[in-house]
């Protein structure tokens, strides 16, 4: 008669579990599609963006929150093998990540809701295209400045000494401060003065005695903001200010008389990266009137999609926001930094 | 076993050093050597003759020297402390020394940002006390940064020479006392130095991770206090310049080797002094 010994039982259990099991683990993963963006993003986007999406398409969405310039560097050591389907990532960076070969163009028979962009969101005939467009100012704390922001000289103001927050020039949202120096050096227009580093430099190396920090994780610094421990915020953005100020949180964001910027969010689908399929659905969702007309409403931004409609109550900023050149900002970026950093050490 | 036997058994060990460890310094060094052309010390020469790479190493060394002088100062008596201390006592002060240690580097960091704050524990406290009338700014300032790694470093420097308190038989000192020397005497001629093998670990420990911190000196001064860690990750990951990242690797690791090293020679010579 033939005997079972209890390891003997267990070994082929172990196995029965494995070779049924293991399909089913295979199929859970295939459903998986990671996503790179901003760590800013990632609280709004996985309470009401991700999970219409999830609904819609059966996949589940992984997304990696860092910042533009990381997820620029882990496209490039991923290049062979790549971990990430779709990136979300500013202009600047789109523009490198498509010159080094990174990008897969987006075919309008994959991504039908190309068509229905406004012209200006599709970069170099589908490289990558703007699913939004975040306006950017001054966030303030509402209780130290409770009568706002007319102009960016508050940044220099002396009533501010030691309250004022940088964002790093490693952030693409560290060039705003860059060019409103230059324009306030200089008196000429931000498209004249952007291209004017040296009174930038000049013009922000008098603005160090009003800073508390320069930083590069921006959710700490908007803690500190919303704390009251600094009062102002430069080149921050709608979709991270009024998101918090909606939440109750006492910032806000303003306008200055001087121009407000468009922060560049642009999407993009990695060359030769996991799940085709479901990269091409997410990016179509992604241009789709639905989910932008929820960014608008969650996360207070511009529309790139014709038939998406504002929600009621949406305030939009006077004059059209100030897109820079990204060209000679990626030409000169490195170069910047190298001197943001003796300067502003 | 045979000799040769237990020689063996250093293999997996010499192994997994010589791939996690040498190989990528040689590397390092490697790529410190070289630009898009080929070899040369062109990396070396620009750092070295860059007013700039001299503050930030010149910031990287005070940051570190002054860390391990503040964990001596408060680590040493209290290692003593923890090592006299009996039963239920010293079960607490080791919990309370080994318990931070469990918590991550970036949660300790980003506490002591909430605690630094104008309305912050510290800010209180020393109102509360009467030493200042008004909060003081102590976050994103050295001082706050040194208050901060410190706390967060001072187990290492505490552990260490605990570990050797325990060890010293305490009637060297009563045997010390019979032939003459006084309490001071006794402590700077006996006990200090049979404590050196403890401080030099504790010294080599906290320099260490000070001189190449990145998240605390981050978190606690954010991107305004550039030291050589964050020279390295802003020519790599930004910057995209691998041989001035390597270089600045490679001084980090030159500087940690030296103070190290004469740490311990300064330690035998004080065994040794009779």
């Amino acid at each position: 008669m033939t005997t079972f010994s209890r390891r003997g039982l267990l070994q082929a259990a172990s196995a029965g579990v494995a070779v049924t099991g293991f399909p089913g683990i295979l199929r859970a993963q295939s459903r998986d599609l990671v996503v790179g963006g901003a760590a800013g993003m990632a609280g709004y986007m996985r309470e009401f963006v991700f999970p219409v999406i999830e609904r819609q398409s059966g996949m589940r969405v992984v997304f990696d929150g860092t910042r533009s310039l990381v997820n620029l560097e882990k496209l490039r050591a991923d290049k062979a093998s790549p971990r990430m389907s779709v990136v979300l990532m500013d202009d600047p960076i789109m523009q490198i990540a498509w010159a080094e070969g990174l990008l897969e163009k987006l075919a309008p028979s994959a991504t039908p809701n190309i068509a229905k962009l406004i012209p200006t969101a599709i970069h170099l005939d589908g490289a990558w295209v703007n699913y939004q467009a975040p306006w950017v100012g001054i966030g303030y704390n509402r209780d130290s400045m409770p009568r706002g922001v007319d102009s960016y000289e508050a940044l220099w103001a002396p009533a501010n000494r030691g309250k004022v927050i940088l964002p790093s020039l490693q952030n693409t949202e560290g060039l705003w401060t860059m060019i409103v120096a230059a324009h306030l050096e200089t008196g000429k227009p931000f498209a004249e003065a952007q291209y004017d580093a040296d009174a930038a430099f000049k013009k922000l190396a008098t603005l160090k005695p009003n800073l508390l920090t320069i930083y590069t994780n921006q959710p700490q610094a908007e803690n500190l903001l919303e704390s009251g421990e600094a009062t102002l915020m430069s080149g921050q953005f709608s979709s991270y200010t009024l998101i918090r100020k909606a939440g109750g949180a006492p910032v806000d964001l303003a306008a200055p008389k001087e121009g407000v910027f468009a922060m560049p969010s642009g999407i993009c689908k990695v060359k030769n990266g996991p799940n085709g399929e479901l990269a091409n659905a997410f990016l179509n969702a992604f241009m789709s009137a639905e989910i932008q007309q929820i960014l608008a409403e969650k996360s207070y931004v511009l529309p790139t999609n014709t038939e998406a409609r504002l929600p009621a109550g949406f305030v939009v900023p006077p004059g059209t926001p100030f897109a820079p050149d990204w060209e000679n900002v990626n030409k000169n970026r490195d170069a910047w930094i190298r001197r943001w950093n003796e300067v502003m050490a | 076993m045979t000799r040769l036997g237990i020689g063996w058994l250093a293999v997996p060990a010499c192994v997994f050093c010589l791939l996690v460890f040498a190989l990528p310094l040689a590397l390092l060094l490697l790529e410190s050597l070289r630009d898009g052309q080929g070899w040369t010390l062109d990396g070396y020469r620009n750092f070295l003759g860059s007013a700039y790479s001299w503050q930030v190493t010149t910031r990287t060394l005070r940051l570190a020297v002054l860390t391990t002088l503040i964990c001596i100062i408060i680590g040493y008596p209290a290692a003593f402390a923890l090592a006299r201390a009996r039963g239920v006592w010293q079960a607490l002060f080791v919990a309370a020394l080994l318990l931070p240690l469990s918590l991550s580097v970036i949660v300790k960091a980003f506490g002591w940002t909430v605690l630094l704050r104008s309305n912050g524990v510290v800010n209180r406290l020393l109102m509360a006390s009467g030493l200042t009338d008004a909060p003081m700014r102590l976050i994103f300032t050295e001082t706050g940064l040194l208050i901060g790694i410190a706390n967060i470093f001072l187990p290492f420097m505490v552990l260490p020479i605990f570990s050797v308190i325990r060890q010293i038989d305490p009637r060297l000192t009563d045997a010390a006392a019979t032939l003459g020397a006084g309490p001071i005497h006794g402590f700077t001629r006996v006990v200090v130095p049979l404590t050196m093998p403890g401080v030099v670990a504790g010294v080599t420990l906290v320099f260490s991770m000070s001189i190449a911190a990145y998240v605390i000196p981050t978190l606690l001064m954010g991107d305004r206090y550039q030291t050589l860690s964050t020279t390295i990750a802003t020519s790599f990951l930004y910057l995209q310049d691998p041989q001035r990242g390597s270089v600045a690797g490679v001084v980090l690791l030159v500087l940690s080797l030296l103070v190290v090293g004469a740490s311990v020679v300064l330690a035998r010579k004080v065994r040794a002094t009779p």
